[in-house]
C-alpha cells in the first residue's frame, strides 16, 4: 500500500476503511471466535469447509497455526479464555480439542452426526457440543473418556449452542427455528423463543447478558437470563451473522450481500457499510478490546475491519495530514 | 475527498511447509512445559538431561535412516479399519504427515501413485 500526503487543503479527512485480509483458507469460512485478552494479546480462530481451522494473532491477522487432523468441513471452532485450548466441530462427525499453543490434537470426541458448535466453560473444564443429531452434549475435559451429559429436546440439527448465565444455563439455537434455554443441572427447558424462520446466528455477551441473534433481515437483541426482547433492527439485506460491541454502542452484520454494516445500537441507525468481501459473509465478531471485528465470507478469507477508522492499532497507522509516508508491505 | 487508511504491512500468511505453532514464539516458549521428562521436576542434574537428550536424538536419526532406506522398497502397512495394504515407498513429507507411495496394492485395485495419511498407519514394515 503506497500512500502519499495530500496537499496542504483541509485538515479533517474522511478515512476509508481499509480492511485486513487474511488468506490462507481455501474454501468458505463459516465461523470464527476471539479468546479473551491474555498477556500475549488476543487470538482469532477460524473454521473453515477445507477442514483446515487457524489460529491467528488477533489485531494483526498474523497466520500463527494450522490444527490439523480433521478430514471434513470444519463448522465450528472456539478458543478458551487465555487461547490455550482450541475446540473445532467437523462434518467428520467429530468434535476436536487441540492444545491452542503446540497445535497438537489433544482430545478426539466421536459423535453419530455432523457436528457444528462447540463451546468451553469460563474455566475450560467443560465442552459444550450440537450438531445434526439434535442432541447437546457437555463433555468433562477432565474426564474425557466419561459418557458425555445429554440435553435432549431440538426436533432439526442444532447451529450453536453456548454456555451462558455464569455456564449455569445453556443456549442453543437450531433448524427447527427455536432457541431455548436449558437449565444445565436439570437439563430441562427453561425458556423458549419460536421464530418464523430458522435462526442463522447466536452471540452471547456475558457482561450485560445480551443474546444477539440474527434470521431473515433481522437482528434482534435480547435478554439472556429472561429472554424478553430489547430490540430488534433490520438491514438491507438477509443477514448470516451480528456482533455487538463490547461497550454496546455499535453491532456490526453481514449476510448475502457481501458487505458489512454498522449500526448505532441506541438509535437503530445504519452508519456505515463496507464492501470488500467477494462472497456472502458467514461470521461477524468483534475482538474483546472492541476495537476491530472480523469477518469470515464463503471467498475463503478473513478480513478485519477497523472500530474507529484511521486509529493507530495492530496493522493500521494514523497518518496525519501533511505527513508524507510511502509504506510498501514487505512480505 | 477520502484516504485510505494505511498500513505498516499486510498480515502474514500461512507458511506453505508446515503448520506453524512457532517454538521459538514468546508464548511457546513461556506456556510450553519442556517435553523432556528429566526436566520437568528441577533442572538439578543436567547428565541427565544430556542422556535423555542423547538418547532422543540417536532415536530420531534412526527413524530417518529407516526413512531413507525405506525408498525404493516395498512396504507392508498396517493401518486402521483392519486395512493391510502394500506399496513401493516414496518419500514422506517434511513433517511425516503423508507417505508418497506407488504401485499401492489395495483390494479394489493397484493405485498407480498414491499418498498415505500418516496418522492412518498404525505401523509399516520392510525387509532390508
Amino acid at each position: 500500500m503506497i500512500l502519499t500526503s495530500q496537499s496542504e487543503t483541509k485538515v479533517s479527512m474522511a478515512m476509508r476503511q481499509t480492511p485486513l485480509t487474511c488468506s490462507g483458507h481455501t474454501r468458505p469460512v463459516v465461523d470464527l471466535a476471539f479468546s479473551g485478552i491474555t498477556p500475549y494479546g488476543y487470538f482469532l480462530i477460524s473454521a473453515c469447509k477445507d477442514g483446515k481451522p487457524m489460529l491467528r494473532q488477533g489485531d494483526t491477522g498474523d497466520w500463527i497455526g494450522t490444527f490439523l487432523g480433521h478430514k471434513g468441513a470444519v463448522w465450528g471452532a472456539t478458543l478458551n479464555n487465555e487461547a490455550t485450548k482450541a475446540a473445532t466441530a467437523a462434518a467428520d462427525f467429530t468434535a476436536k480439542v487441540w492444545d491452542a499453543v503446540t497445535g497438537d490434537e489433544v482430545l478426539t470426541l466421536a459423535h453419530k452426526h455432523i457436528v457444528k458448535s462447540v463451546n468451553f466453560t469460563q474455566d475450560s473444564s467443560c465442552l459444550l457440543t450440537g450438531g445434526n443429531d439434535k442432541i447437546i452434549r457437555i463433555y468433562d475435559l477432565n474426564k474425557p473418556e466419561a459418557e458425555p451429559q445429554e440435553i435432549t429436546g431440538h426436533t432439526s440439527a442444532i447451529k450453536k449452542a453456548l454456555w451462558c448465565n455464569n455456564d449455569t444455563q445453556i443456549l442453543s439455537a437450531a433448524d427447527d427455528k427455536t432457541v431455548r434455554l436449558w437449565d444445565r443441572n436439570s437439563t430441562e427447558v427453561v425458556k423458549q423463543l419460536s421464530f418464523d424462520m430458522s435462526v442463522s446466528s447466536m452471540e452471547y455477551i456475558p457482561d450485560g447478558e445480551v443474546l444477539v441473534i440474527t434470521y431473515g433481515k433481522t437482528i434482534a437483541f435480547y435478554n439472556a437470563l429472561s429472554l424478553d426482547m430489547i430490540k430488534t433492527v433490520d438491514a438491507p439485506a438477509s443477514i448470516h451473522s451480528a456482533s455487538l460491541h463490547p461497550d454496546k454502542d455499535f453491532f456490526v452484520a453481514g449476510g448475502d450481500d457481501f458487505k458489512l454494516y454498522k449500526f448505532d445500537y441506541g438509535t437503530k441507525e445504519e452508519l456505515e457499510s463496507y464492501k470488500g468481501h467477494f462472497g456472502p459473509v458467514h461470521c461477524v465478531r468483534f475482538s474483546p478490546d472492541g476495537e476491530l471485528y472480523a469477518s469470515g465470507s464463503e471467498d475463503g478469507t478473513l478480513r478485519l475491519w477497523q472500530t474507529a477508522v484511521g486509529k493507530t492499532y495492530g496493522l493500521w497507522k494514523c497518518v496525519l495530514p501533511g505527513e508524507f509516508s510511502c509504506l510498501i508491505p514487505n512480505e | 475527498m477520502s484516504t485510505l487508511v494505511t498500513l505498516l504491512r499486510l498480515p502474514r500468511g500461512p507458511d506453505p511447509n508446515g503448520r506453524g505453532f512457532d517454538p521459538n514464539s514468546t508464548r511457546f516458549v513461556a506456556l510450553c512445559p519442556t517435553t523432556i521428562s528429566a526436566s520437568t521436576e528441577t533442572w538439578t542434574d543436567s547428565v541427565e538431561v544430556g542422556e535423555e537428550q542423547r538418547a532422543r536424538s540417536a532415536l530420531r536419526e534412526s527413524f530417518l535412516r529407516t526413512l531413507i532406506a525405506m525408498t525404493n522398497k516395498q512396504v507392508q502397512f498396517h493401518m486402521y479399519e483392519r486395512v493391510e495394504v502394500e506399496a513401493r515407498f516414496g518419500a514422506s513429507d517434511i513433517d511425516v504427515l503423508n507417505f508418497q507411495v506407488s504401485e499401492l496394492q489395495t483390494p479394489i485395485g493397484v493405485q498407480k501413485e498414491a499418498l498415505l495419511r500418516c496418522q492412518d498407519v498404525i505401523s509399516y514394515s520392510f525387509d532390508l
